[in-house]
């Protein structure tokens, strides 16, 4: 039972590279066997995230137009051997892919992988509309920001209207301490809004920098604070091979008031 | 007397009207428009009224339908059955509109059902969304920023608005909104427009807003 989950936010650097390289990871980590799509055509970072750069032959465009069969484009990752990323091209935009063709990869990526992650360009276009076109969950990412939290209320809608029904909120780059202090949106303000079953709340962290630079996605650190934020969202996905999971609230956050107030 | 002027009957799709054979087009006009003002039980917001088409010129039949659009009424004419004698003026119009009766009438038939429909929307609207209609409109869940709301009748929101409602868009002053919790960015209630103050309070009952006095009012309801 493979799954396909397409990371996505409306807004542009909130994090769903981040959390795509991390959830990754996670999966992999955890043993499954996973392919990351990067949709982000003409601007792909994903491969930077995971150091794969120099790795890369044949991208998602070469696969979608028929000139080299998926597995030849397929990156595998350095240190998990069940980890692997479908980079997209440098050069080309996001017209060179339509939704068809996205959606026929994928059903031939789901006969080998467990789980296959399509990170999703920023934007409501034509990149947003291929990217989501296969997917069977939705993860909205978004930040205690007034124009994120907009922004992923219209994401929302827009994947109603695309018959996605299952949607996951992830919240990234929380302050506690602002949070607390009333200047950052809590996450009842959030919830207010965007009424979405969220699945993770990411603190933001300075590790998350120094890792995307190093090529090495932070859920491997142990000592991350957004790194065991991933990692339990990565235990929630899992988890839900059971439908309707509730999202352990307390816990999580009374841990990372804790740290924080240290 | 002012009785025959003009006969108004009730049919499946709205109100019929007949006027009185030697009545002329002034009489007509100002009996209606008493009727109107009257504020009769027969004219409510949204009722379809059709007029014989071939009774008047293109001129008038406009005045009439500007008429009953300021109450709110939709106006729409009709090839009568029985058939007049029209005088030079109007048969030259006849004959201009004859084609496009069919179309109109389809068209017609569409818009009757909206005006006596209530828009139901049972999901939240989120940013970017739009609902617009002649009729009424519920919605059972939230109305976020961003999304809007353009209603020919009143707007009922079983949730909290947040975005941009407007009530009786086509002119009706006594369509109202009412919301949960009312802190929308914009209402507007037909001409009118009021904006949310920039520091707003959250009350924490249902509210109406209706128009008062020429001005939008907002004031708590029991729910």
């Amino acid at each position: 039972m493979s799954e396909i989950y397409v990371i996505t936010s409306g807004k542009g650097g909130v994090g769903k590279t981040t959390t795509t390289a991390n959830l990754g990871m996670g999966l992999a980590m955890r043993g499954k066997k996973v392919v990351l799509v990067d949709t982000d055509t003409g601007l792909r970072n994903l491969d930077l995230l995971l150091g794969l750069e120099n790795r890369i032959m044949y991208d998602l465009i070469d696969v979608t137009e028929g000139r080299v069969a998926y597995k030849k484009a397929l990156v595998r990752h350095k240190k998990f051997d069940n980890l692997f990323l479908l980079p997209t091209s440098q050069v080309k935009d996001k017209m060179s892919v339509n939704p068809e063709q996205l959606v026929k990869l994928c059903d031939d990526l789901r006969r080998e992988f467990d789980y296959i992650l399509i990170d999703c360009p920023a934007g409501i276009e034509q990149g947003f509309k291929t990217a989501i076109a296969a997917a069977d969950v939705a993860l909205v990412v978004t930040m205690p920001e007034i124009s994120a939290v907009r922004d992923a209320d219209k994401i929302i809608g827009e994947l109603g209207r695309a018959d996605k029904e299952n949607i996951k909120l992830i919240v990234n780059r929380i302050r506690p301490q602002m949070v607390e202090s009333g200047d950052m949106l809590n996450m009842e303000d959030i919830n207010d809004i965007l009424s979405l079953d969220c699945i993770g709340q990411v603190p933001d962290d300075l590790t998350v920098v120094t890792s995307t630079n190093k090529g090495e996605p932070c859920i491997t650190m142990e000592d991350s604070q957004a790194g065991q934020a991933y990692r339990n969202i990565v235990g929630r996905i899992m988890g839900e091979d059971i439908p309707f999971m509730e999202f352990p609230k307390e816990g999580f956050w009374a841990r990372l008031k804790h740290v924080f107030s240290k | 007397m002012s009785e025959d002027i003009v006969k108004i009957k009730g049919s499946k799709s709205g109100l019929q009207l007949s006027f009185a054979e030697d009545a002329s087009y002034e009489v007509i006009r100002d009996d209606i428009q008493e009727k109107l003002a009257s504020g009769s039980g027969f004219f409510l917001r949204g009722t379809l009224v059709q007029i014989p088409r071939d009774v008047f010129t293109t001129s008038e039949r406009e005045e009439l339908q500007k008429l009953f659009h300021e109450h709110g009424l939709i106006c729409r004419t009709l090839s009568s059955d029985t058939e007049r004698t029209p005088s030079a003026q109007v048969r030259k119009d006849v004959r201009q509109e004859q084609q496009e009766i069919r179309a109109e009438s389809a068209r017609m038939q569409a818009e009757t059902q909206k005006a006596q429909e209530m828009v139901v929307v049972n999901r939240t609207l989120r940013g970017g969304q739009e609902i617009r209609t002649e009729s009424s409109v519920m919605v059972c869940g939230n109305v976020n920023p961003g999304a809007q709301i353009i209603a020919g009748g009143s707007i009922d929101i079983r949730g909290t608005c947040r975005g941009m409602v407007h009530a009786g868009a086509f002119g009706d002053n006594t369509a109202f909104i009412i919301a949960d919790h009312l802190v929308p960015t914009q209402i507007r209630i037909s001409n009118l427009i009021a904006r949310s103050p920039d520091q707003m309070e959250m009350a924490d009952r249902a509210e109406r807003a209706s128009v008062k006095n020429g001005q939008i009012v907002i004031e708590p309801i029991e729910r």
